[in-house]
């Protein structure tokens, strides 16, 4: 019995809408199981942050705290990297961070399609933070944010640098949005991995049938990680976020 | 007109106390401080991203000016380069984060 690994990675109209939706110029626009789970996160994660804040109570009820908390991490994490001046990121970092969050976290669910798998949705992200960044280092400082490349140093050194810096700079929304895509992928890969195994070996009779508990063991274990992974990868996006903008706002002040 | 104009040293000592409170409203996170595994992948991210950017950049710099395959050996390397510049400015940062945690987790200590 094969089972292929990648194959919940697949983007693909949902069962219940085969049909294109539009068309753009010759190309057809699917509803896709990708753009389903898109809306389930982004309605769950509204409804969830509505709802909960919507009476607010002075002693806040449980998930009326977990609301307070988010808001409080998001906000302590915006403070400790780029000072007061930050606030003004406060809604973008909040929404890639809750969006993210909650992706990751819907992606656990057995039947779930994991949105933030796919590159074009984290290169995106990744997109709006560099532009974002790019944007407010031009209208802040002018030309003068061009100096983010420049260190001081003499002159036959400067000039290499100068590159080197462009390229670093150049390289951060691959990398940052590769970072996100690779470890979702790599996770819900070795799941898939792990329970292939287990009914491989369960299906094969006798002492193999026993062995197959090892791996079931291994995925409960994995899962708790994923768990773990969904949160962290969700923080590093978001601090990282932080940071880059944060170098917008005050150029090489903070080093 | 008011009798009293609000002078700039008051607006700013204004605005600092309401810098102070806002401040005051964040705590920073604790228990911050980046695992093994995160390091691991940031530092492999951070090197690949920046070789790959920059052979990509060389690549399309010798489709414009016919020069294949020369700049893209040189910003290949270029790229290499980045990457450590990128690795080791990652490297600061994560010590930074791990010396706050630490300091944070010390504080709460001294408060037990």
């Amino acid at each position: 019995m094969a089972i292929n690994p990648m194959e919940q990675f697949e983007v693909k109209p949902v069962s219940w809408a085969q049909a294109p939706l539009f068309h753009i110029g010759h190309y057809p626009i699917y509803f896709t199981n990708q753009a389903l789970w898109m809306i389930v996160v982004v309605v769950s994660l509204s409804l969830f942050l509505i709802l909960s804040v919507n009476k607010g109570r002075v002693v806040p009820t449980r998930a009326q705290s977990l609301a307070e908390l988010s808001y409080e991490f998001v906000g302590g994490m915006i403070d400790m990297t780029s000072g007061p001046a930050g606030f003004r990121f406060f809604p973008l970092i909040f929404t890639i961070f809750m969006f993210i969050l909650f992706c990751n976290g819907f992606g656990l669910l057995p039947i779930a399609f994991t949105v933030t798998s796919q590159i074009a949705i984290t290169f995106f992200l990744t997109a709006v933070v560099i532009l974002t960044a790019i944007v407010t280092g031009f209208v802040r400082h002018g030309f003068g944010f061009l100096k983010l490349f420049v260190i001081k140093a003499p002159l036959l050194i400067m000039l290499p640098m100068v590159l080197l810096e462009f390229i670093s700079f150049c390289a951060r929304p691959l990398s940052l949005s590769m970072r996100l895509f690779a470890n979702m992928l790599a996770g819900h890969t070795m799941l898939k991995v792990m329970a292939g195994f287990v009914i491989t070996l369960g299906s094969a009779g006798g002492a193999y049938t026993l062995l197959a508990a090892a791996p079931e063991v291994l995925i409960v274990g994995l899962t708790a990680l994923e768990f773990l992974v969904a949160f962290l990868q969700a923080y590093v996006f978001a601090i990282l976020s932080c940071i880059y903008l944060s170098e917008a706002l005050h150029l090489h002040d903070n080093h | 007109m008011s009798e009293h104009a609000p002078e700039p040293d008051d607006l700013r000592a204004l605005g600092d106390r309401i810098d102070a409170l806002k401040r005051h409203e964040f705590p920073p996170p604790k228990k911050n401080a980046p695992t093994s595994g995160e390091v691991a992948i940031r530092f492999a991210t951070e090197l690949v991203s920046a070789v790959i950017v920059g052979a990509a950049i060389g690549w399309g710099l010798d489709w414009v000016f016919k020069t294949r395959p020369i700049l893209t050996i040189v910003f290949f390397m270029l790229g290499a380069g980045a990457g450590i510049v990128n690795v080791n400015r990652a490297s600061r940062e994560i010590t930074e984060r791990t010396a706050a945690a630490a300091r944070a987790a010390e504080e709460e200590d001294k408060e037990r």
